[in-house]
């Protein structure tokens, strides 16, 4: 079981990496998230290893990051104040994309799943339903919140910078 | 926007290395896993230990007599927090004893509710019964001679009456007032065989409920019927003692200052004029020779004696060649040991009390609770020169009363009062337990199930 289990952790752990730090936005916050959310993917190894335990460890990620969100008490920071785009020596995308993870870091947690989801996994507003355990209308609703909160915070994404659409 | 959006995810996400958490998640998981075990081991093993702790270790569920009988025992501890009520199982068989006070575990946590501490014939088996207000034990609240149950006064103002506890068979049984109209009913005295009740009533002699008048009933338990022994106006000392011959054919009871002698048809016998300063000596009053032995206090001072009357006429036959029992407020007979022993309860002032007990105070007013600091039984053997005691009590246990059984036996054992919580202290935690365990379950369930059931797709 524990080789099996290697295994997955060996050719999964790259993705799962990155939807980790997507969702805590912090390197220290998402190794915790994953190490904590393939630990209970080993305890539960022989019932889940036939199925599909990448869906398995990124659906406990999800909640998981919710409920720690939740037990912080993270302040939701309501304020649209602009994030600082990134160091000056840093390309347009780069500033952008370093932009992008501070302003997921202003999302509340089940926002920022919202997002990850939507528009990095790609999945439909059902599937994210599904997979929060929520409804489809909660989905809308947080990602609606979460991409206007995104277009305050980081104008870039929905006006293109005159250097970036002279390209 | 969204396509910016995606874009930015991705880039972010691209420079993200592996995490290498492989070791570290197989160490928490199996640490969750130790821990998880340990915690259902501590539930099973708290769940596996209730019977156990409730029944009292390898005790017998229902204590018969015991290997060597009943037995006094030479101390009683205060009932343990949560210890079980005198219906509970497992039985307690009959009893030696029963006491009440003002300690703790005889009183509700904010007034008085009147708890009855229980102890078994031949163990340390406590129980408990509650009776609602202070009622003290051997006055209000009455052993059977044999041990087996207890007379308590019940009901409502309305509908007075006297609950029998069994303690053998855990069952309990209303008694209905006798007396048509009564306010208030308690038992007074049981026959020697158990078989009949004396009923004390206190009814409104008037609409206005102005004035009062006492009843005193013998009530057969086979049928119900009652036969009436008095009534009179209300009286500070009405049927208290009340002590039965040994073959039950007669009794006699203190009214005011008298002592009355009935058949158990009612019939009055015959009547006399008690004393100052004494009193029926209690339960155990009739002396194997038929005379009846009452209290008395020595002139001035705390020493009380018993000493013997002609029931007939009150005739005083002089002091029984018993010691003495000084420093009390008063003493109570029980009855006779074997060696001709005389067994009381002494009642030790209580050093706050405002009385001075050297001095006259009515018989009633020397066994209420605010005037007694604790008791003692107390042997009395002819010829010896101080009282031996028999058995302590902590302090604010303030009355006592022994079955006939344990009189008769005339052994005392060596008292082991249970320490720790009672069995319904445990039952509660077990039940707790398993409160816990089973949400502990349910949600180790549910996780599965919404687990199984919303597994991300692709």
């Amino acid at each position: 079981m524990s080789e099996t289990f290697h295994e997955f952790v060996v050719q999964r752990s790259p993705a799962l990496s990155r939807t980790a730090y997507l969702l805590t936005g912090d390197h220290q916050h998402a190794e915790d998230l994953l190490q904590s959310a393939l630990a209970r993917t080993y305890r539960h190894w022989r019932r889940i290893h036939d199925g599909d335990p990448e869906a398995y460890v990124r659906r406990v990620m999800y909640h998981q990051q919710v409920s720690w969100w939740r037990r912080r008490r993270v302040a939701e920071r309501l304020d649209a104040t602009p994030v600082e785009r990134g160091g000056g020596d840093h390309t347009e995308d780069t500033a952008l994309r370093l932009s992008v993870v501070a302003a997921l870091g202003r999302l509340t947690a089940r926002q920022r799943a919202v997002v990850v989801l939507r528009y990095y996994e790609d999945l439909t507003e059902a599937q994210v339903a599904e997979v929060l355990g929520c409804s489809v209308g909660t989905v809308k609703r947080h990602g609606h919140d979460a991409v206007r909160r995104l277009r305050d915070l980081v104008p870039d994404l929905w006006e293109p910078t005159p250097e970036r659409s002279g390209r | 926007m969204s396509v910016r959006l995606r874009e930015a995810l991705r880039e972010a996400a691209a420079e993200v290395p592996a995490y290498p958490v492989h070791d570290r998640a197989v160490r928490t998981a199996r640490r969750t896993r130790r821990r998880m075990a340990a915690a259902v081991a501590a539930v099973l093993v708290l769940v596996a230990l209730v019977p156990v702790a409730a029944r009292g270790g390898d005790r017998p569920s229902i204590a018969p007599a015991g290997v060597d009988g009943p037995a006094l025992p030479d101390r009683i501890g205060l009932p343990p927090f949560g210890s079980l009520h005198a219906t509970d199982r497992p039985r307690l068989g009959p009893a030696a004893l029963i006491f009440s006070g003002q300690a703790r575990g005889l009183t509700g946590l904010i007034d008085e509710d009147g708890t009855v501490g229980i102890v078994g014939a031949d163990a340390d088996r406590y129980r408990t019964w509650t009776v609602g207000f202070e009622a003290p034990a051997g006055e209000q609240v009455l052993l059977s001679p044999d041990g087996r149950r207890i007379a308590v006064p019940a009901g409502s103002p309305g509908h007075p009456g006297i609950d029998l506890v069994d303690l053998v068979d855990g069952t309990v049984r209303h008694l209905a007032s006798p007396r048509p109209g009564s306010s208030l009913t308690r038992p007074a005295g049981w026959a020697p065989d158990g078989s009949a009740l004396v009923v004390r009533d206190t009814t409104a002699a008037n609409p206005e409920g102005s004035a009062y008048v006492d009843t005193l009933s013998l009530v057969r338990l086979d049928t119900g019927r009652a036969v009436r022994l008095l009534e009179t106006d209300q009286l500070p000392i009405f049927g208290a003692p009340v002590a039965f011959t040994a073959d039950g054919s007669r009794l006699a009871f203190q009214v005011g200052d008298k002592v009355l002698v009935t058949g158990t048809d009612g019939r009055q016998v015959t009547s006399f004029p008690l004393p100052p300063e004494s009193g029926l000596a209690g339960k155990g009053a009739w002396l194997p020779d038929g005379s009846l032995a009452l209290v008395s206090r020595d002139p001035d001072t705390t020493r009380w004696r018993l000493r013997r009357v002609d029931p007939a006429s009150g005739r005083d036959l002089g002091v029984l060649a018993l010691p003495a029992v000084d420093g009390v407020t008063t003493i109570r007979l029980l009855g006779w040991w074997p060696d001709g022993s005389a067994l009381v309860v002494g009642y030790r002032p209580d050093p706050d009390s405002p009385e001075r007990f050297d001095g006259p105070v009515d018989m009633d007013q020397r066994t209420v609770y605010p005037n007694v600091q604790t008791v003692r039984v107390l042997g009395l053997t002819p010829g010896a020169a101080t009282p031996t005691t028999l058995l302590t009590a902590p302090d604010q246990v303030l009355a006592i009363d022994v079955a006939d059984a344990v009189v008769r036996a005339g052994r005392v054992r060596a008292a082991d009062p249970p320490s720790g919580p009672g069995g319904r202290f445990w039952w509660a935690a077990g039940a707790a337990a398993l409160v816990l365990g089973g949400l502990v379950a349910a949600r180790l369930l549910r996780r599965r199930r919404v687990t199984r059931g919303r597994a991300p797709r692709g």
